[in-house]
This record gives C-alpha cells, structure tokens and sequence, in this order.
C-alpha cells in the first residue's frame, strides 16, 4: 500500500518541478488558442471590397440576434452590406454566422480579449471587423 | 362529376379538371413550376409528372393532362424523384447560382425544390447563362440568366394583362425570354410578371436588395386607390411599408394589381407626410399640440354654425365607419352640407341609376363579367381608370370570345383587344349613343319589355335618336350601331361598364340613365351572369353613396357649398381627404371660395394646395395606417388593415372625427371600427345582417351576387350637343395614376412623371409638334404650358390632358365641361 502511496505522490511532486505547470502567467504570457477556437469575428476583405454579399443568413441563424445588416446597391450594381454590425456584449460566440456563411466572407479568429470600458465599444462596425 | 384515385386516396372534381388541380383537391402536393392558378396550363417545366396505372411506360405532367373515370394516379415513386431529380439537374445547367444576391432566395420555388430533392451535385456541364440584365426602366428588372423557361411571364401578360410585352425568342440551348426586338422592357409596369415568375428573374426594382422575404411581415388589405378593391398584402419592414407581396387566396383580383397597386404604396412612407396639427397663427401655419388644434376647430366650427353654417366635404378614399362618423359629425353640428368628391358626378351617375332601377350600385359582381359574351364599355379609357377590372374583361374576350365595344371619344387599351369594336364619337356623345342602342334594341323589337313602366313616353321621346341621326352628330357608323344593338340583344351574358370619377363631370345623371334604360331594356339587369356595372373612381366612392354622404333634403351640395362660400352664405369648410383645389372643376371658383371661407379646416396626409388655404390642418392617417372597411364598385366590403404607425402625430380620420364629436358635445359611445361597424349594420340600407367577423379573405357583397331591380322605369334623356371647335380639349385618367394621390408615389411617378398634352399624329403633323416638345395649350385666356406626346389613340381633332397633376392647374381650363375648345402653340 506504501508502495502506491509513493508513486501516486511521485507523479504530484513532479508537476511541482519548474516547467511542469499546466497554468501560464496571463497577462505577462499568453496562450496561442487553437486553430478552430470560436474568437472575434473578422469580416474577410476581397478585391476593393468585403467578401460579405449582405445575404441576410447570420442575421438569421444568429440566436442572440446580435448581427445588424443592411444591404445595399453599390456603383458596380452588386449587393454589399451597407452596415454590418455585431453587438459582442450580446454575442455567445456559437459560430453559426461562420456555418451559415454562403461566401465564407465571416470567420471567427483566436482574439479573445474583447473586455472594454464603454457598451459602444463592444459595437463591432464593418470596419473593425474587416481590420 | 369524375372520379379517380390519387395516391390511394377517392376523389371527385369536375369534368374538365387537370390531375394536377384534383391532387390540389385532395390534399395531395404536386411540385410545380410552370403552372398557376389563373393561367392556361402550359406544361413547360416537366417537374409536375407523375404515373398514370392505365397509360404506363411514361410520365404524364399532371397540369396538362385532364382527368378522366377511373384514373388510377400515383405521384410519387423512386421513379418520379430520379426523373424530377434529373430535371432540376437540367435547369441548373445553365442557371447562375447566386442565391446570396438574389433577392427571390427564400421563397424561390427552383431553390426549394432543389432543397427538396437533394440536388446537391450536378451530373451535366455547362455554361452558365451569360444575357445582360435589363435594368432599363426604374420598375422590373430581368436578369435572364436566372430563368427557368416557365413562361409564366409570356403567358400573363398574353393572357390577363392583354399587353403581351414577352415572347421566346431563339432556339435549343439559346432560348430566352425577350421584349420585342430584345430591347429594354417599356409597358404598363403592372408588374405582373413579377408576380409570376417562380424565379428571380423578373424582381421589383423599388425593393432590390431591401430585404429577405422572410424578414417582411405581411398585412392583408384593400388597395387604397380606385374602386376595383384589389386585396393587396403590404410587405411590412421597421414599421414601413416597403413592397406589395403577391398573394391570390384574398379578394377577387386573382393575385392582379396595376402599376399604382404594386408600386404605387411609396407615398405612405413619403418624407412630405404632415405628421403634426398645424393652426393658422397671424397669417402662418405653425405646428401645434392637438388639444389646441382640436379645440380651435371645435370652437369655430360651433361660432360658424351658429353664424351661417357649417359646410363638410369628403374625399372617397375614407373608410366606411370614417363615413359614419363624419355622418355623425353633421349632425352634432346641425348640418346638411354634406357631399363628396365634387358631388355631381358620383350623385349624378348612381342618382340617374336611382330614377330607372331603384338601385345606387353595380347589379351584379366582377367574376361575373369572366363569363359574359358581350360587354359594353361606356367611356374609352376604362381600362385606364379600373386596371384590374379591365384584366377581367380581356380574358372574357380572349378566353370566351366576348364582343367588347367601346363607345367613347378615344381608342384607349380596350380598343387593342382581340375584335373590339370601337364607336369613336367625338366628345361627350355618350349619352346619344346609348339612346340609340336603346332606339334600335326598340325599332327592331328586340328589347325585353315585360313589365317595364313609362315605355310608350320612352318610345316618343327616343323617336329622334335614330342610329343614323345619332351616327351622324358623333360621326360614327350607324350599322355599326345597329349591329352592336343586336349583339348585346343576342348575348346570353352581358355586361355595361359605366365608370365615373373627377373626369367625367359633364352630364353624368344622363350618362347614368341612359345607360340604366339599356341595361334594362336589354335585360341585363336582374339576370344572373350579367350586370350594370358603376364603377366609381376611388378605392371607396361606392361606401360613400351606401354611407350617404351625400346632401340632406335642402341641403347643399358640392357645387352649391363652394358658391355660398364665396358669397359669404356659409362661414366654414370642413374638408377630410380632398385636395379639392386640384380636384374639382373650375381652380377660380374654388380658390375664391376658399380664400373667403371664414374658417376652412382640412384633414389631409399632405399639406396639399387646399391645405394650405386652412386655418387649421389635422394631420391624416393614410389607407396603411388605418383599420376598417372598404366597398369596392361591385359592392364588396372588404377590410382595411393597419400594416404600419402613422407618422409623427397624425391620427385616422377616425380618430379625429371621434376627438371631434365629442368636443361638439355628441360623443360616438364606442368608439371603435368595430362599434361603428355593427352601427352601420343596423342602419344603413343594405348592410343588414353583416358581421365584421365574417368578411373573410373574400369579403362580403352586400345585397348578394346580383341585385335585383326595385323598379323598372325607363326615364327619357337628352343626348348633348358635340362641340364645334378645332381641338377640343378632354381629360381622364391615365393608366399610371389615380386621382391626385399617386403622384406622391414615386413608382407611378417613375413611369409619369409629369403632365402631357396628348396629340393625335394628323394633328401633331398640322401644327408641325413632335413628341416631347413643348407647347402651351390655350382658352379663354388660361394658358397652360407642358409637354406633347403624339399618339394614335386620339381622332384628328381631340386632344387629351390627365388630370391628377396639382401643378398643373389644368381645372382652371376644366370647368366640369365634355370636352374644352383649346388652340395650341407651340
């Protein structure tokens, strides 16, 4: 029984070693998040424009109602969105904007400090979202 | 009855059914995209096949093939989903998929069905559809790369719309819908191939890109302009009115609109909407609260009554309880005054009605008209005043080749329909031509006389209206007279179209008699399937009559008010829904009544000329912000629905007439559409029995299918004298507006923007004027000055001017009169 005592203390000692913890130093380090974590969304850019086609779909799929688009005719004759806004204090981040994307024009990125002083802040507008 | 089975269910239709149209009975769904309701099946699209026990070894298309006894049809199998898989395969060879920009996405019937099919892979290659889009006009735009071949488009303007603006052209792969010469679409803009088509092939320009179909709420109601009453269903988005969304399960109208039905609802959201009560402060209009604006009007009003009273105006485009109320109103002030819409040609019309038939409406309902053989259309520009009215007529034409003629003074739309027999008279020679129909249907003994009254008097005083004497004055034909009398003698179903509006002031008690004597010595009158039609002008000038806003016994008219006013004999105007300046005949008796009204209020949803005579304007809800009822020109009372928020401050007329009853101390006791309605019911003639809750999506018809006659007696009129001038001037509607209120809309005033001159060529050739040129058309010292526009559907001599634009001023050369002598320079 000793003997289990022993290797099972063993395995906790080890951890304690430097270079053991499973626990990083945020905010002095940072932790690189997955290639499929679900963090703000990022409008992707195309030639002259947004890739987005104002299609009207995650508005629609979005389950908080957190996307605001509103179509347009731009010179060219095509459909743009003239506004495209995502409120993040109501956003749950469950990506199905991202699914229902037909153009693949909205992806989600690795940033996940979204915290902010002001509620205008969290407004994400077209042009944060293309940055 | 037949009988046959359909995916093992029994069931009985009519003899003449498709397969397809027994399913639809049975409850049994047949995917469809070449195949509607209205129109002749076609079967063009293959995606309706099914399997038929007794024809085995192919597929029949259920919409084409008639059922027959004993059919045994199944239509679903491993079989039909491969074959209409393979079909959706073909048609998206060469269809651009661009779903995302497309704004038919959501409710696409191609995008459902390949969503119901799995059509996820394609095993056929191709290129995409490369055509330009024709986005040259500002209403429909075609993008023929997303067609699918239908032909729904082709077929509705062919077959309803009489028009027949498309056709196929090319052939094999290349096939495409096209214009004529493959140019840009140029037409009546109905915009009912855009209701039609089952792709995003043809769309509304006015709602590109506005939004998803799923995101529009979608309001039934009554299409606020003429007195076809179509049923339209607003497409509602943030509390706006942004399109008009196909529907053909409500109303009669099948599904049809015109120009100003469909695209004519931008006024509702117009930035020039008033939307506070305005009072008249040291010679200015300023905006004010409505306790204020209610109390000057309530106070002045009762001084003015007191004085030497009160006169009350209505436009018809108020709804029924909006009628009762102000019914209410003249008598809470002690007031007979009371008229609508420039009072003689609504009154004259239904009151010559009155004298021979007893009746004050239409006798009979507009379906009917589809089965008629004959129809009589009095005035040529019918079609231009009742679009979708007319549509009924053309398929009576086309589909059971009924004799159209048309007895008026130009060759408008109706005049183009497949043997239509225009008698082209010269101006305001209606009335004649109806006497001589009547002296022919007598000379030859072909009238039905059986118990109509005053017919020896009617006989001796018609001795001079012979066909030849008649045809002579009006310069028509007098065998064709004569054998248009014998047709609609002969015709099993006949029907007579009388419209009246604005327009038609000149002699409309004789135009209304006369036409009633016909109908009733042709026997039209009291027969199923045939019918007098009076069809008023505006979208409820029939509740009007029925709401009898009309003068009291001694009381005075329109005409009769706007004459004491500017003799000081009346101290104040109330005026609900009217621009009575721009409206009504003769612009100087009016402006001179007004400006020497003592106190002039004006409920109107524009500071329109007339309101900005008042001394207090009150803020007015349009057809879209209000509830209630309508009664169309075949006496169908239909519900208004509210779709979206009055701007600002404005509130219904019913609000306002309530607000006043009570500050003139006769408060209305419920004061809701539905009280006001059952009191309607209990007291107007004719509306016995009716609940609010039972007018469906159908409505109700008050008096039933067909009305009988409360009397028969024939009533013996003058013909008029043809004016002798080298141009005379006339003035109707055309086919893009409707009355004053449509060129607030800015659809409506994309394809009309401004007033013309219209010119037949032969005159146009003598006075050395081409189209767009700009010429001033003179009388009598007013000179107007607008645009020609050479045509061929006016005779040498005639020339033409519409009448719904304000700016104009064309009443201060219009005075009620057939037709105005005018000289033009150019």
């Amino acid at each position: 029984m000793f003997k289990e005592f022993a290797k099972g203390l063993s395995i906790t000692f080890k951890h304690l070693m430097p270079g053991h913890s499973t626990t990083v130093e945020y905010p002095k380090q940072k932790l690189a998040p997955s290639a499929r974590f679900r963090g703000l969304h990022r409008l992707v850019p195309a030639h002259q424009r947004e890739k987005c086609v104002a299609c009207y779909l995650c508005p629609t799929v979005c389950p908080a109602k957190c996307i605001t688009v509103d179509a347009a005719e731009n010179e060219r004759g095509e459909k743009y969105p003239r506004v495209y806004t995502i409120d993040l204090l109501r956003c749950i981040f469950c990506g199905y904007c991202v699914e229902a994307c037909p153009v693949e024009a909205l992806e989600m990125t690795g940033t996940y400090e979204l915290a902010n002083y002001k509620r205008a802040d969290f407004e994400f507008t077209k042009e944060r979202l293309l940055k | 009855m037949v009988t046959l089975t359909i995916d093992g269910k029994e069931v009985s239709v009519r003899p003449n059914a498709t397969i397809f149209e027994a399913a639809k009975e049975a409850g049994v769904h047949i995917p469809v995209l070449c195949y509607a309701k209205k129109l002749l099946p076609y079967g063009a699209c293959r995606i309706c096949l099914v399997e038929v026990e007794q024809m085995k070894g192919r597929l029949i298309p259920s919409c084409t093939t008639p059922v027959t006894a004993g059919m045994v049809v199944n239509t679903i199998s491993d079989e039909i989903r491969k074959v209409r898989k393979t079909v959706l395969e073909f048609l998206l060879v060469n269809h651009v998929v661009e779903c995302p920009v497309c704004d038919k996405a959501g409710e696409c019937d191609l995008q459902d069905l390949t969503y119901e099919y799995e059509v996820t892979t394609n095993r056929f290659k191709g290129a995409p559809f490369a055509h330009e889009t024709d986005e040259v006009n500002p209403l429909i735009e075609r993008n023929m790369n997303r067609c699918v071949l239908c032909g729904k488009c082709v077929r509705v303007c062919d077959e309803i719309v009489g028009y027949g603006s498309y056709s196929f052209i090319e052939r094999g792969f290349d096939t495409k819908i096209a214009t004529a010469f493959d140019r840009g679409l140029n037409c009546e803009f109905c915009g009912q191939c855009v209701s039609m088509c089952p792709v995003g092939a043809i769309l509304p320009r006015p709602f590109k890109f506005k939004a998803r179909p799923w995101q529009v709420k979608e309001v039934d109601s009554v299409c606020g302009y003429c007195g076809n009453g179509c049923t339209v269903t607003l497409g509602v988005l943030k509390d706006k009115v942004e399109t008009v969304r196909f529907n053909d399960k409500t109303g009669v109208n099948d599904g049809n609109l015109c120009v100003r039905g469909r695209f004519g609802t931008s006024f509702v959201n117009s930035d020039a909407r008033l939307s506070s009560p305005l009072v008249r402060k040291d010679g200015v209009l300023v905006e004010t609260d409505w306790d204020e604006a209610l109390d000057v009007v309530a106070k002045g009003l009762r001084k003015a009554q007191q004085a030497k009273g009160v006169g009350i105006l209505a436009g018809a485009r108020l709804t029924n309880e909006e009628f009762y109320l102000l019914k209410n109103l003249s008598g809470a002030l002690g007031t007979g005054n009371l008229d609508h819409s420039g009072g003689q040609c609504y009154k004259g019309v239904t009151e010559g009605l009155d004298s021979v038939l007893g009746l004050r409406a239409s006798t009979s309902t507009f379906p009917q008209v589809e089965q008629s053989d004959f129809i009589l259309s009095v005035k040529a520009d019918f079609y231009e005043t009742h679009p979708v009215f007319g549509m009924v007529v053309n398929q009576a034409v086309r589909r059971n080749n009924a004799q159209l003629v048309v007895l008026g003074d130009k060759k408008a739309k109706f005049s183009k329909l497949p043997g239509a027999r225009t008698l082209l008279s010269r101006p305001g020679l209606e009335t004649n031509l109806l006497n001589a129909l009547c002296f022919v249907l007598l000379d030859e003994d072909l009238a039905r006389t059986e118990g109509i009254d005053n017919l020896e008097a009617f006989k001796a005083a018609l001795a001079s209206s012979t066909p030849e004497a008649v045809a002579a004055l009006a310069g028509v034909d007098a065998q064709q007279i004569r054998i248009s009398a014998r047709e609609l003698a002969a015709a099993k179903n006949a029907a007579i179209l009388v419209p009246y509006g604005m327009p038609y002031l000149a002699a409309a008690s004789e135009l209304g008699t006369a036409a009633a004597n016909l109908a009733l010595l042709a026997g039209v009158v009291g027969t199923e399937g045939a019918g007098l039609y009076v069809c008023g002008e505006k979208a409820n000038s029939q509740g009007a009559i029925d709401m009898g806003i009309l003068p009291a016994a001694g009381a005075l008219g329109a005409p009769q008010m706007l004459d004491a006013l500017s003799q000081g004999n009346l101290s104040a105007l109330l005026i609900a829904g009217e621009d009575v300046l721009s409206s009504y005949p003769d612009r100087e008796t009016v402006e001179k009544a007004l400006k020497s009204t003592g106190f002039l209020v004006v409920q109107d949803i524009f500071l329109s000329d007339t309101a900005k005579c008042a001394d207090v304007v009150l803020p007015a809800a349009s057809f879209a912000e209000k509830d209630g009822t309508f009664t169309n020109a075949e006496r169908r009372i239909q519900r208004v629905r509210r779709a979206v928020p009055s701007p600002g401050a404005a509130k219904t007329d019913f609000e306002i007439l309530c607000a006043l009853c009570e500050r003139l101390g006769r408060p209305v006791e419920q004061a809701s559409d539905a009280a006001v309605f059952a009191e309607i019911v209990r007291s107007i003639k004719g509306y016995e029995g009716i609940a609010l809750d039972q007018i469906g999506a159908q409505g109700v018809v008050w008096g039933g299918e067909n009305l009988m006659p409360l009397k028969k007696n024939l009533v013996s009129v003058e013909g008029a004298q043809p004016l002798s001038a080298a141009l005379s001037l006339i003035t109707g509607s055309t086919l893009h507006h409707s009355g004053t209120l449509s060129t607030h809309a800015k659809g409506p005033l994309s394809v009309c923007p401004e007033p013309f001159v219209e010119i037949s060529r032969q005159d146009a050739a003598e006075l050395g004027v081409a189209e767009a040129d700009l010429v001033s058309v003179q009388a009598e010292g007013v000179k107007l000055s607008l645009k020609a526009k050479v045509d061929i559907r006016l005779p040498k001599g005639v020339v033409f001017i519409p009448y719904h634009f304000s700016q104009l001023q064309l009443n201060r050369l219009y005075k009620g009169q057939a037709a105005v002598a005018v000289e033009i320079v150019k």
